[in-house]
């Protein structure tokens, strides 16, 4: 083989004609082979992963017994006040949620970064952020059915309230909502935590010194010298946890199964519901295939921001 | 800040960190407390904060009386074989964009469908997948769970594997293509051993991941024959009148697992939740 380079910088004009010439064809050789190699397995993938959609567009266009039916699917689909009510409700959660964890996660990290000097103590902190994390979501829901369960939960146990009168954490309407939130709150503020704690690393600490001698207060540092470089990863965490508050099944519907009445039936549970208890699955495919579009539109917006394009 | 003021501080942040620590830990402290009473504590008149008579029973009574020794070794089948599958896929589609001149699009079109799949609810897709999985025979079948996981962490295998492909430099590989060597055989004696840690990294979290998936095998599977242990513990939480212990063993084998897989990859948990977005430690 003559010497080339396999990858690297495009063959420029210079050099003996012939060598360009072989450096050029082997390089074509090379994008050729990029091909070879990507299109069978990577068009195999996308294939299987674009199915699921153009088959839950047909689902939705069609009754079982009837065939083709339009787009009547998708104006039941819409016209039930269920699924305004699950939208609510959705939006409910995530407004408790995602504040909470953000601000959480953030104000901890903060915390730990400038007041904990030990390496040993930090490595510990990191791994006790990561358990709540990796510990599945339906196992985050056995652990919080043996908190708010009444008569057994260990969170009445501790307020004295284990009479008739207890509170029910997980059957009365606000609570059950507070119940569920607080939930993914525990399972996710470490999360953001050790993204924030991680941003914080990245701070350079001349800017941090810098700004110290010249009298800056710890909130002027925060603002103007640590939070430019924590906004990407702000905005990235928002997009993950956005998507996750989207898909949020298992621990709801291990606790309360979606009730009491629609207080927890957050989308995935109600189009769960829709498709498998009602055994709709007309209207569910309709519904699948509007949250589908929905995070198609939302995920084009969002990629602008994600590091996709660093190539 | 005078020296009292800086001691008073770092006693307050201590004691915060502490409370904020002890609400976290609680509600894991009192699932193993509960996993470890007998069946006569469950009726105590006011459940206590320490099993009165540890035992392993409720252990035993999970694992063997109610099968769900079973159920484990379909999360493991399943979980084991996603795994490969979705590794050999990753390393498929990830060494042509890393390792050869792949146009910049094509390798940003790759990343971003990938990335893309992650924002994807489940509920929308089990749906589609429910009727494919039913018309072809796979209900109830450990084959049907091993492909749908498979796809779907294929997006986070692909994204870490090309991470740690993106630090091998391409200079070691190249040397021994200009010594004559093929691209198969620099494949198989350069890069593969040198990305032997980022292999074991990703086969990690995505087993992890795999074996904490519920709501696809909870719609594709109706009996023990398929059902994944993350299905039966849902059945002891849900279940009309709950055995505390046992539904608390469950949780406990259920967290088990992915904790100390975690553990033993926790350098690499950050940049498996964030797709390669923190790569630190």
């Amino acid at each position: 083989m003559p010497g080339h380079r396999v990858s690297g910088a495009p063959a420029r004009p210079f050099g003996s004609s012939t060598r360009v010439r072989t450096a050029w064809t082997e390089r074509n050789r090379q994008e050729q082979l990029v091909y070879k190699l990507l299109l069978p397995v990577f068009g195999t993938v996308f294939v299987l992963t674009t199915i699921p959609f153009i088959l839950a567009l047909i689902q939705a266009m069609t009754v079982e017994g009837r065939g083709f039916v339009g787009l009547e699917n998708f104006g039941r689909a819409l016209a039930n006040p269920l699924l305004y009510e699950s939208l609510k409700q959705t939006g409910l959660y995530a407004a408790i949620v995602l504040p909470t964890e953000i601000l959480g996660g953030l104000g901890i990290a903060l915390l730990v970064h400038r007041t904990v000097r030990s390496n040993v103590v930090r490595a510990a902190i990191y791994i006790a952020a990561m358990i709540p994390i990796v510990i599945p979501q339906i196992a985050v829901g056995v652990v919080f059915r043996l908190v708010y369960a009444a008569d057994y939960g260990v969170l009445n146990v501790l307020l004295g309230q284990t009479g008739p009168s207890q509170p029910l954490w997980l059957s009365s309407p606000p609570l059950a909502m507070i119940a569920t939130a607080s939930v993914d709150i525990w399972q996710w503020t470490p999360f953001v935590y050790l993204v924030m704690f991680a941003g914080f690393q990245t701070v350079p600490s001349e800017s941090v010194e810098a700004a110290q001698v010249d009298g800056a207060t710890t909130w002027t540092q925060f603002r103007h010298i640590e939070l430019p470089y924590l906004r990407p990863l702000l905005l990235l965490v928002l997009f993950f946890r956005i998507a996750d508050v989207i898909r949020v099944f298992d621990h709801v519907y291990v606790l309360t199964g979606g009730g009491p009445g629609t207080t927890t039936q957050f989308l995935s549970l109600y189009i769960y519901r829709i498709g498998f208890k009602f055994s709709d699955l007309g209207q569910a495919s309709a519904l699948a295939v509007v949250v589908m579009v929905a995070m198609i539109v939302f995920y084009t917006i969002v990629s602008r921001f994600l590091p996709a394009d660093r190539g | 800040m005078t020296h009292r003021g800086r001691r008073l501080t770092r006693l307050a942040t201590t004691v915060l960190l502490a409370v904020i620590a002890l609400v976290f830990a609680f509600p894991l402290f009192y699932l193993i407390a509960t996993s470890l009473k007998t069946k006569a504590d469950l009726f105590e008149p006011v459940p206590s904060l320490f099993p009165p008579n540890p035992t392993i029973d409720p252990y035993i009574s999970v694992l063997f009386t109610r099968g769900f020794g079973g159920l484990l070794v379909n999360s493991i089948v399943v979980g084991l074989s996603a795994t490969f599958v979705a590794i050999c896929v990753a390393f498929a589609i990830c060494y042509p964009i890393t390792r050869l001149p792949a146009s910049p699009r094509l390798r940003r079109f790759v990343l971003n469908w990938a990335l893309s799949l992650r924002f994807l609810p489940p509920v929308a897709v089990v749906i589609p997948y429910f009727a494919i999985v039913r018309t072809i025979g796979l209900y109830n079948q450990l084959p049907a769970l091993i492909v749908v996981y498979a796809i779907f962490n294929l997006p986070l295998a692909i994204w870490m594997l090309r991470g740690f492909l993106d630090e091998i430099p391409l200079e070691i590989e190249e040397a021994a293509l200009v010594d004559g060597a093929s691209r198969w055989y620099a494949f198989r004696t350069i890069l593969l051993p040198l990305s032997r840690t980022g292999i074991l990294a990703v086969v990690i979290i995505v087993f992890a991941f795999d074996w904490a998936e519920f709501m696809f095998a909870f719609i594709l599977t109706a009996t023990p024959q398929a059902m994944t242990f993350p299905v039966g513990v849902q059945g002891l939480v849900t279940q009309f009148e709950i055995i505390w212990n046992d539904m608390a063993a469950g949780g406990v084998i259920a967290i088990l697992i992915p904790l100390s897989l975690m553990l033993i990859a926790r350098r690499h948990v950050m940049s498996g939740l964030t797709f390669g977005v923190i790569r630190d430690k």
